[in-house]
């Protein structure tokens, strides 16, 4: 069974042959082919050969085009930084809304007007071209509240919650008419899943994450899913005191961090929902050992249950063992089906 | 003797305006501003960082509370500086060379100033010579550094030896902090405290000074 086959018939609850495998791979994957990873970021060529090249060489089911959180908003204009082996980084005292009055001017970029998001389109493009036939290609857009954060500064939004919270409404309209024009574009380019990324929603606790996040979330995802994608959810940070919520919608995968226990997550989101994660990156997948690997993910699939795909809380750390690496997609292959 | 409670509760609640307000009310009244801080925001900021830990408070709260208690301190600390009363200490915090993230280092350096420090924020990706520029031109004598990856926690071990190769090293206490960083990290590297939390570090810069 080949990997895509393998993961929709999964995502469709069909047989498959074994338990597919979809970790985050950045900078790991940069570390592959020795490249830099300020070119991993920009130059979609490098990106395509990092994720081809790490998810054959570790068995995984797919190929991803994430590379930082600061696509949009640098084609938004907002001031960003290059750094040769970090990724992009919003430059946070020049935030683009530091000035409210901003957001009225402010315009929708062309997802294929030249910028960063074009540059994330032809990794999709290429990747499905080389690869699309064997693997899932994964496109990726930041989630409402992480690219509100990206576009007004972390900081402010956090205290914009009680400050202004029309602005906070108008901002977040914003942003998901944006990633759902990027989206659109993304499935264009042929991308089997589109990964949402949104960090933040673990800083604000329930109250604020349900009155506030959730409803956009919700628009977002179901967006997507209206123009025929599928997506996974992804909120980095402990996600505990808001899994009820995040399972009412209805993402097409939860790949949850390490901080919120996998078998909460289950009996929260009920039977259905199809579960990615959740080993400690840095604590078991790098500082661990296969063995102790393997033993973790046997724990976190127990407690997941059945509708599981093998993954890490968050991103694979850089410096983390190949056989460390090759041991999430070696459990994955022995859990036949 | 005001009333201690209005204040702390503007403080809890983050009503930087009622916090201002109560203030310039208490300090027209002739009330001591130490008495202030100490009876009124330091323990709201106390119980702030409790709420915290105990998941009744978010992100979100913890900044509003910190930005409500910034307000009262603006108003006090020429006061303080006009009697002639000296900070308790003098401060460089940042985020390591590498790193970016600031929500607690910035929290940490709010509460670090309720408590009496003057505060010399350093910013984001910090490298040791900023540090060390810090400690020789403004005398601080508190190092506070802050990490969140993994991957820049060495940082901290790199700029505590390059304290210690520009001679500075015995004229400051160096505090680290941030969510992978651990106590038995901290003794590795030589840092002479460590606190999980913002609330933590109060006490623990107080305590560093004095030893
Ligand atoms: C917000 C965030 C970001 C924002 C940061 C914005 C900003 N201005 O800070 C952005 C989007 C930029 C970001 C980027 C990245 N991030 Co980030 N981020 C987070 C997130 C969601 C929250 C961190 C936070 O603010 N916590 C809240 C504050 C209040 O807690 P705190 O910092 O721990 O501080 C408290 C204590 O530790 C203590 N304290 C802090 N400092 C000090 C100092 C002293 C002296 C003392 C005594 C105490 C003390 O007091 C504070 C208050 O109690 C976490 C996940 C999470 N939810 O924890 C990931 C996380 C920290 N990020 C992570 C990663 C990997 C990254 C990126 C590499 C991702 C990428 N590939 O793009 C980049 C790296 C950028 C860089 N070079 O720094 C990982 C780190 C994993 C690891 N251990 O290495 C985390 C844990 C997510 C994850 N699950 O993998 N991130």
């Amino acid at each position: 069974m080949k990997p895509r086959e393998r993961v929709l018939n999964f995502l469709e609850g069909k047989p498959v042959d074994h338990l597919p495998c979809m970790p985050i791979t950045m900078m790991y994957a940069c570390k592959q082919i020795g490249a830099r990873y300020r070119d991993y970021c920009t130059d979609y060529r490098i990106l395509a050969e990092g994720q081809i090249r790490t998810a054959e060489k570790f068995g995984f089911d797919y190929v991803n085009t994430m590379s930082d959180p600061a696509r949009e908003a640098a084609d938004c204009g907002a001031p960003i930084a290059y750094f040769d082996h970090q990724p992009v980084a919003l430059i946070e005292d020049q935030a683009l809304l530091a000035d409210k009055a901003k957001l009225l001017a402010l315009k929708t970029p062309d997802p294929l007007g030249g910028g960063r998001m074009h540059n994330g389109i032809l990794a999709l493009r290429l990747l499905k071209e080389r690869v699309g036939n064997d693997l899932i290609v994964e496109g990726w857009v930041e989630g409402p509240i992480a690219e509100a954060a990206d576009l007004r500064g972390i900081n402010t939004l956090m205290t914009d919650f009680f400050d202004d919270v029309s602005f906070v409404h108008d901002l977040f309209s914003f942003v998901v008419g944006m990633e759902l024009r990027f989206a659109r574009e993304q499935i264009t380019a042929g991308a089997d899943v589109i990964g949402i990324g949104d960090a933040a929603a673990s800083l604000v606790g329930p109250r604020i994450y349900q009155e506030m996040v959730l409803p956009y979330e919700r628009q977002l995802i179901e967006g997507i899913h209206s123009m025929g994608g599928r997506t996974r959810l992804h909120i980095c940070g402990n996600t505990r005191s808001i899994l009820g919520p995040m399972g009412s919608l209805h993402a097409t995968i939860v790949d949850l961090d390490s901080l919120a226990p996998i078998g909460e997550a289950r009996n929260q989101m009920g039977p259905q929902q199809i579960l990615l994660g959740n080993l400690n990156p840095v604590t078991v997948v790098r500082d661990g050992t296969p063995v102790t690997i393997r033993a973790e993910l046997a724990e976190c699939h127990r407690a997941a249950g059945d509708r599981y795909i093998v993954g890490a809380g968050c991103e694979i750390p850089r410096d983390t063992a190949e056989e460390n690496v090759a041991a999430l997609a070696q459990y994955a292959q022995s859990v036949t089906q | 003797m005001p009333d201690p409670k209005p204040l702390y509760d503007a403080v809890l609640t983050g009503n930087a305006q009622e916090a201002k307000a109560l203030t310039q009310q208490a300090l027209d009244e002739g009330v001591d501003p130490l008495v202030l801080v100490n009876e009124s925001m330091v323990p709201a900021m106390d119980e702030v960082g409790r709420r915290f830990q105990a998941n009744e408070y978010f992100v979100p709260e913890l900044l509003i509370s910190a930005r409500a208690m910034k307000a009262a301190l603006d108003l006090i600390r020429p006061l303080l500086a006009s009697r002639g009363n000296q900070p308790v200490g003098r401060v460089a915090i940042g985020t390591v060379k590498g790193d970016l993230h600031d929500i607690g280092k910035n929290l940490v350096a709010s509460l670090l100033e309720g408590g009496g420090f003057e505060v010399i924020d350093l910013g984001v990706n910090v490298p040791p010579e900023q540090f060390i520029a810090t400690v020789k031109d403004r005398q601080a004598n508190i190092v506070a550094m802050s990490a969140l990856l993994t991957t820049t926690m060495p940082a901290m071990k790199t700029t505590i030896e390059a304290l210690k190769q520009a001679g500075v090293r015995d004229q400051v206490k160096v505090l680290v902090g941030g969510a992978p960083i651990t106590q038995k990290f901290a003794d590795e590297i030589g840092a002479d405290g460590y606190s999980e939390n913002a609330v933590g570090a109060v006490a623990l810069a107080k305590q560093a000074i004095k030893a």
